[in-house]
């Protein structure tokens, strides 16, 4: 079987090198979809219509552009999928996944998921283009179904638990002071979204990022945001800071909490020369790497090395960072993240995206109206 | 804003190949247009790793001339032997003889044509493999190879969220098309 979609491969990246034209894909050879046989999500039908293959030079552009039909065919409904995209083939060790949060799927319900990627890869290569398969699917009550290669369901378990909390405050909102205040928070949110200061980075494993050779590199040490009710504090932490680039960060952290700790993500904010501050990204403990007893302190730490920029390429010098603990995991499973009004009160609602949720009913607010929100919001 | 010129000019201005004329037009486009400067940088990327691939590999020219003036010179010197020397020594030089040695004259410079001459590669820092986001999405790359996940049915580009974390990187966006809150990742390689 697989020798036969490697043969049909080759075959396929011949035709392109020979003839030297943009080339429809055929979707039986350049893509593989496999979904555990006990799936409790079926995929019924897979649209590659608009995908292509390109020559440039002796190297091949792939744009897929793949639409799944899928349903929900379990008894309950499901809150979130996370779908892997492996090219193993095309680019050694290349992996990436598609997840969509914040769904509401009744059983026997269909949905569709996209799936948009761009390939480059040597002619010759032959194999199918990529795999897909599912990582993991969410229902409600926080239930999880799949592999969990790529700790979807910790992903997803966070932005649900996010979404809950903002359900809460902007049915609170509407509860408190009808659909006029609503509106005013639909309007504060597509504001924060469209001001909130953003960053380019370039991330390399390991060893020095990229091209700022020759600028003096220092240690520089993190100053932390406190989150009030965070379970594990951060105390201490530094990064080798370069120009506009931050290698190795690490943070101490301690376990505040009654509970065992399995898992901790850092939000880094950087403040250029300026004195703009923005969310560089975050550093998360390594896996199987951290597991904190009560009381106990430990090190998140990061062995990556990240460059800055701004406008299209133009560096942003680090004057100084910022961290904050973005979210946590127990060893039971549960986890936690920051309340809304901890956000609110640290300034942090200015500077990190807001939750797929919030994004989602902001863009009802404005694609469809605040009827369409508070109807929404009167759902669940 | 003018027209966007289409790929194939872009393509061509981004290697440097178009006409003065042009060149400038496109040039005042590409600094009002970051739809346009966005593809071409991808050009200019995909340049950038292409070449390795399609160069034929380093020739020395001047070790080659050496090569065919010192074959020249071993063949003008085998056909010396032929004709000068004295019929007694033709027990030496025989046909046989003789097609041994331009047998071997041959094998000779064919090893020395076709030696893999050592090559320092040049040290690239465009070959270590990283993940970064762009306009049009987020990749990562490795060498000649590379996955973009594309966001290109956001809602609003200026609204997508990217965050690099850890060995992974991220981009957040409502998609058009189904409406969904969509969140690609790519991870390093």
């Amino acid at each position: 079987m697989f020798m036969r979609s490697k043969t049909a491969g080759l075959i396929f990246a011949s035709a392109i090198a020979l003839f030297g034209q943009e080339t429809k894909l055929d979707p039986n050879s350049s893509i593989q979809i496999n979904f555990p046989a006990d799936s409790p999500v079926l995929q019924l039908s897979t649209k590659v219509d608009e995908s292509r293959a390109t020559p440039r030079g002796g190297a091949m552009v792939v744009d897929l552009h793949m639409s799944l039909s899928l349903r929900n065919a379990g008894s309950r409904n499901i809150r979130g999928i996370t779908l892997m995209v492996a090219a193993q083939e095309a680019t050694p060790g290349g992996k990436a996944s598609v997840a969509v949060p914040s769904l509401d799927v009744a059983p026997g319900q269909n949905f569709p998921v996209r799936i948009d990627l761009r390939l480059l890869r040597p002619l010759q290569a032959g194999g199918p283009l990529v795999k897909v398969s599912l990582d993991g699917v969410l229902f409600d009550g926080f239930d999880f179904y799949g592999p969990n290669r790529l700790n979807s369901r910790r992903s997803m378990t966070v932005w649900e638990m996010e979404a809950q909390r903002d359900r809460q405050h902007f049915k609170a909102v509407l509860a408190a002071t009808g659909p006029a205040g609503l509106q005013r928070e639909m309007l504060d949110s597509l504001a924060r979204q469209a001001e909130r200061p953003r960053i380019d980075v370039r991330v390399s494993r390991g060893g020095r990022a990229v091209s700022s050779a020759g600028a003096p590199e220092h240690m520089a040490r993190f100053a932390f945001l406190k989150m009030p009710d965070a379970p594990v504090e951060a105390v201490d932490g530094w990064a080798e800071v370069s120009a506009n680039e931050a290698r190795t960060p690490t943070i101490q952290v301690v376990n505040r909490s009654p509970k065992p700790v399995d898992y901790v993500e850092i939000g880094w904010l950087v403040k250029d020369r300026e004195g703009r501050e923005f969310l560089a990204g975050s550093v998360p403990a390594a896996e199987g790497d951290l597991f904190l007893p009560p009381g106990r302190s430990g090190r998140v730490l990061q062995d990556t090395a990240l460059r800055f920029s701004r406008n299209a390429g133009e560096p942003v010098s680090i004057a100084s960072m910022t961290g904050f603990v973005s979210q946590v995991e127990f060893a039971d499973g549960t986890a936690w993240v920051p309340n809304r009004l901890a956000l609110q009160l640290s300034g942090l609602l200015r500077m990190v995206a807001p939750s797929p949720e919030e994004q989602r009913l902001a863009d009802l607010y404005r694609t469809k109206g605040l009827n369409a929100v508070v109807e929404e919001l009167r759902k669940r | 804003m003018t027209k966007h010129p289409n790929e194939t000019v872009l393509a061509l201005f981004a290697g440097g190949d178009l006409g003065t004329w042009q060149r400038w037009r496109v040039e005042r486009h590409v600094a009002s247009c970051t739809a346009c400067r966005q593809e071409v940088a991808e050009f200019s990327e995909l340049r950038a790793a292409v070449p390795a691939m399609v160069e034929p590999p380093e020739i020395s020219w001047t070790k080659l001339a050496v090569e065919m003036k010192a074959n020249i010179r071993l063949g003008l010197e085998a056909g010396e032997c032929v004709s000068a020397g004295p019929l007694e020594a033709r027990g030496i030089f025989s046909v046989r003889s003789l097609a041994v040695c331009g047998s071997l004259a041959l094998l000779l410079a064919a090893f020395l044509l076709e030696r893999p001459a050592p090559r320092i590669e040049p040290v690239n820092a465009a070959e270590t493999p990283f993940m970064e986001s762009s306009g049009a999405g987020i990749q990562s790359k490795a060498g000649d190879q590379a996955i973009m996940m594309l966001n290109t049915r956001a809602r609003d580009a200026r609204n997508v969220d990217y965050l690099a974390s850890g060995n992974a990187m991220r981009a957040r966006y409502v998609d058009t098309e189904t409406g969904y809150v969509t969140i690609n990742n790519v991870y390093a390689q």
